[in-house]
This record gives C-alpha cells, structure tokens and sequence, in this order.
C-alpha cells in the first residue's frame, strides 16, 4: 500500500505538470458546451449561408434538450473517447520506451500498484472531464433549451462513466502490453471498432453487453433502461476492467525486460 | 434572449479557447525539445482552433 | 565472505549469446571491475544481476536480503521531477520510510555534489549532473551491492576524478561491480578483474595475478648509445630484449633481481642513463588478453 501512495504521487506530479489535468477538461468542455450552442445558432447559421430557396419555408423541429444531451453523448463518444486514448496510449509504453522506467523497475517495485497507480490516474482525469463535460452541455442547454431534471442528467452521467472506465481500462492495458504508444492507441482503437461492429450486427440480443452502455445512459433521459440488462451490462464491465486490470499488471512486469537500459 | 445575455453566455467558450491556447504557446515557448519545429506549432496552435493546442499537446510536446 | 554466486549465466537472443556461461563470485566489501570492447556483454550481465533481465540459462545467487542499487549507462529521468522528488522517489520505492527518504535523500544529493541542484526539475540538468543524480539514486537507500554501468566513462576528467573518490569512500561498506573502458581508473579501484569478449570470460582474476599471468614485470635500463647497450647484453645470460639504447629484462620468480643487475652494472663499471622497474599497465594486458583469445 505505501507503494500504492508512492506512485499516486509521482502519477499526480506527471498529469498536472504535464497539464493533462487541465487541458484535458478543457477539451470536454468545449465538446460539450459547442453541442447546444450550435444547436440554438443553427436557424441563423443556414440563414446567414443563404442556402435556402426564396420563399421556400423553412421549418426546422428545435431539438429536444434530451435530443441535445444525447448528442454531447455522441460528441464524447467520438471525438472525446480519441483525446482520452491518445493522452494515455503512452502512460506504462512510453516510460519503457524513453527508459525513465528502468530505474522504477530495479527496485522492489509492486507492479499490481504500479498498473493500478496509472489506472487511477487516468480514469480521475477521464471521469473528471466527462462530468465537467456533460455539467457544460446541461448548464446551456438549461439556458438555450429547456429544462431536463437534474436527476436524469446524473444516472444518465453515472451510467456512461461506467463505459469510460472500461474504455480507460483498455488504453491503459493496451499500454503495458504494446511496445509503443502509437500501437497501444492502434490497439485500442481497433478493440473499439470491433466492439461496436460486433455489438451492432450480432448483438441485437445482447442485452448485457457493455458496449450498450452509452445507449442505456441515453435512455435514461427519456424514461428508464430496462434494469436487469442495465445491471448485467455494469456486471460484465466491472468483470472485463477486472480481467484488464489483471492482465495489465501481469503485461507490465512482463515487459519490463523491454525497458530501455 | 438579448444581445447582452448572449454574449455572456458565450463567454465561458471563449474563455477556454483562449485559456487553451495561452496554456499551449507558453509550453511550446518553455518546451526545449518539441516533437516537430517550434514555428509550426506556433502557427498551428495560433490558427486552428482548438484542434491546434490540442495537437500540440498529444503529439507535438513530448514529455520534457 | 560471498554475497554473489554466478554460475553458467547464459543469455540468447535468437541465435546469439549476448553473455555465454559467465561464472564468477563477488566477495563482501569488494570491488570488481567489468571490462570488455563494446557488445562484450557487460550491460547485458549487469542487467540481469539487477533482475531486469531474466537469463537464458545459469543462476544467480544472492544473499539473503540483499539490496541492490543499479547505475544505467544512460540513466534516464522523469524530467518533470526535481531531483530531491526524485531520488525519494527512489528511496521509498527501495522500502525506506518516508521521514528517513527525505533525510538520506538530501544527504546523497549533497554527497555527490547536487546541492545546489537539490530543488531543480531534472530536465533542467547537464549530461554531468545526470550522471551524478544516477549515482545518487543508485545510493541513496544504502544498497549492500552496488551495479555500475560505465559509472565514469560520460564525465570530464575532473568529474571522473571525483565520482571515483566517491565510489572508493563507498567502497569501504558496499560491494562494487562496475563496468567500464577506462583502464586506468579500473586499475585504481578493483579487487578483482572480470574481462568479457564477445559474451564470455576471458580472463579472471586479482590486478596482480592478472598482471603476473600475462606480462611480467621488467627491469628496464638505458645505456648512453646502442653500441654500450648491446655489448651489455652479451654478457647476460638472462632474457632480454632490446630497443635502441634501452634493455629490458622480464623479471621472473627465480631472478634477475634489481640487486643482482645493479652487482653486475657495478663490476662492469658500466654507465647508465637510468635504471628502473616496470609493470605492465592494464591496458596493455588487456589488449593482449583480448587479441589472444
């Protein structure tokens, strides 16, 4: 455990001198505040473009504040899911490759603290900007849209931290296992795909899935997800990011052979 | 909504985006070892906005 | 006393044998120089001792307990940290309590000459200081065995000067294996000499029996002209080689012995320019090790 301390503390130094602490969240800010903003500008965006036919009347449906919501959701799903594993494809790979883990490495070091030690960290950091994320979306979509009750928001932002701790889980072990960060990201992306892919086409039935995560988060601002598939879903998460974790600390004393010397 | 309350609404935006690339070129000008010449992330993180501080960040910083 | 038993270390890599059947015993309290060209294997060695490497064949047995500080070749550091973050970092990461890493780190710092760097991010160093923190690092938490890789081939002379004062205060409570190119300073600070080429021992041994095994000691003596000198060595019956106006005569267990060349120079009445004993440097006998075999 006082290990555990130990590298917490380095693992913080890192990600607030390297600002990852900060720019991170900035990111998810903006994705999730440019949803409801370019939602209610829209309307004078196209009319400003001048892209519609004289006299032609144009009427557009305004989007639903859970439609909004939804849509922050898509944001982070894409371009939000790609910043987190490509801030993290190097946390275990790149400290081997640059050789600042060897002298880590020559020391009695727990490697189960060691993997958990970059899990926390940056899980707290992707949590972290999720939320700060999806407080943005709600806060102007309160302002632009209208209102969406503030306990929906939350089991919906409960539900979805879930799926970014599996999608953290995967970066970070893919880190321990692959040579380089470029490949530990490759990996991960690829992982990603398949998940989705395969979820889509034969999944239909696959009610406890995880990858059906962030469609249960989104159904909960209109009503409720089915509970029990819902339950499953979080069962069958919390067992892969155990098997990542496990796997992860057992590729990162593998690998330490790699480390640069 | 008038013009006063929209400005201040959208403040917060651009607060960010400015915070973001402030924090970009103080580091670029502080990094001793960029991945990629110094001038060009200058220029990157200065026109694209957003997406540049951010490339700068991932790919052009290094860990120094 | 031995704290280290290697015995047939092996390491392949494919085909190759980086270190093949490497045998050899460090005492308590010792210090043993590694030497060998480039791609002898002396990291390859020195990593698997450190357990970053785990051999091929062969075993490694330590004692009970034993603790271990490693110097890379090229050490290198998180440079977001400042150098006393760092090597408490170390510290505590070796199993020292945090109120003691602080202490014994500030003194490391201090002993091998950072402390006016103590609070300094390390990415701010000099190739120098670098050197010095690694060997801070490697210290700081009072390690029984202490591995160097090249701990002084990096630094300027005065540098070099200075780590090896340091190492050979160290060298009086730890046990010291270090590798190194720089012959003369290993001559300085070794108990015992490991050569390795191209992954296995050559040659090993105490300096002395190292020395006496490849090149005996000579007496060397210089003579006013050629002539003086060649007609000298006539009247020897020892073995002798000689170089313009010098005679050199390898000195074995049954003689000459300075005292006798002196009687005969004295009989002779011959005159001399100079007269002394000579041993071999190790670098030299390291270049004839390792062109022999």
């Amino acid at each position: 455990m006082k290990q555990f301390n130990i590298l917490m503390q380095k693992e913080w130094r890192e990600n607030t001198r390297n600002y990852k602490i900060y720019w991170i969240p900035a990111i998810f800010i903006l994705l999730g505040i440019t949803e409801p903003v370019v939602n209610y500008f829209l309307p004078q965006i196209l009319e400003a473009s001048g892209g519609l036919p004289e006299g032609a009347v144009f009427e557009m449906p305004a989007p639903t504040p859970e439609q909004i919501l939804t849509a922050v959701m898509e944001q982070f799903q894409t371009i939000g899911m790609a910043v987190l594993i490509l801030a993290y494809m190097g946390t275990v790979a790149g400290e081997r490759k640059s050789g600042t883990a060897t002298l880590l490495y020559v020391r009695p070091l727990s490697f189960p603290f060691y993997f958990l030690s970059k899990w926390v960290m940056a899980s707290a950091i992707s949590l972290l900007s999720v939320w700060f994320g999806f407080l943005g979306g709600y806060y102007y979509t309160l302002i632009f849209f209208d209102k969406v009750e503030w306990s929906k928001l939350l089991q919906m932002v409960g539900t979805y931290s879930i799926w970014v701790l599996l999608i953290v889980s995967i970066v970070v072990a893919a880190s321990a296992a692959m040579p380089n960060g470029g490949l530990a990201a490759a990996v991960t992306f690829a992982v990603y795909l398949v998940l989705q892919l395969g979820d889509g086409l034969f999944g239909t039935n696959w009610s406890i899935s995880p990858v059906k995560l962030p469609q249960y988060a989104a159904a909960w601002l209109s009503g409720s997800p089915d509970s029990a598939s819902l339950g499953g879903a979080i069962g069958v998460a919390a067992l892969l990011i155990f098997v990542l974790f496990v796997f992860g600390s057992w590729a990162s004393r593998k690998n330490k052979a790699k480390t640069k010397v | 909504m008038d013009q006063t309350t929209l400005v201040l609404a959208l403040l917060p935006i651009l607060i960010i985006q400015l915070a973001l690339m402030i924090f970009a070129l103080v580091d670029l000008i502080k990094n001793p070892n960029p991945n990629g010449p110094k001038w060009m992330w200058g220029i990157l993180i200065v026109v694209v906005n957003i997406i540049g501080p951010i490339l700068y960040f991932v790919i052009g910083r290094r860990n120094y | 006393m031995s704290i280290v038993e290697v015995e047939r270390l092996t390491k392949r890599y494919g085909q190759e044998n980086a270190v093949e059947e490497l045998s050899f015993v460090l005492e308590k309290g010792t210090a043993t120089a590694l030497i060998g060209p480039n791609g002898a294997g002396k990291t390859t060695s020195l990593s698997m001792l450190a357990d970053l490497l785990s051999p091929s064949s062969g075993t490694i047995t330590m004692a009970e307990g034993l603790t271990i500080g490693f110097l890379p070749q090229h050490p290198q550091y998180f440079p977001w940290l400042t150098a006393l973050e760092f090597t408490e970092m170390a510290a505590r990461l070796s199993g020292i309590e945090s109120k003691k890493a602080k202490l014994q780190s500030t003194r490391t710092l201090e002993f091998v000459g950072l402390e006016a760097a103590v609070n300094k991010k390390i990415g701010a160093f000099s190739g120098g200081m670098k050197q010095r923190l690694g060997l801070a690092q490697a210290i700081v938490h009072q390690p029984k065995l202490l591995l160097l890789d090249e701990p002084i081939s990096a630094l300027d002379p005065t540098g070099r000067r200075e780590i090896m004062n340091l190492l050979k205060t160290l060298q009086q409570d730890t046990t010291i294996l270090y590798s190194t190119h720089i012959l003369n300073d290993a001559e300085e600070m070794t108990d015992q000499l490991l050569f390795m080429k191209e992954g296995r021992l050559i040659e090993q041994g105490s300096l002395n029996d190292v020395k006496n095994r490849h090149a005996a000691p000579q007496i060397r003596i210089r003579f006013p002209d050629h002539n003086q000198a060649a007609e000298f060595i006539g009247k020897l019956s020892w073995e002798h080689k000689i170089k313009g106006d010098t005679v050199f005569l390898p000195v074995y267990k049954n003689g000459p012995s300075m005292q006798q060349v002196l009687q005969i120079l004295a009989s002779e009445k011959q005159d001399i320019l100079g007269i002394d004993f000579q041993t071999a440097s190790l670098e030299e006998i390291f270049l004839k090790v390792v062109a022999a075999k």
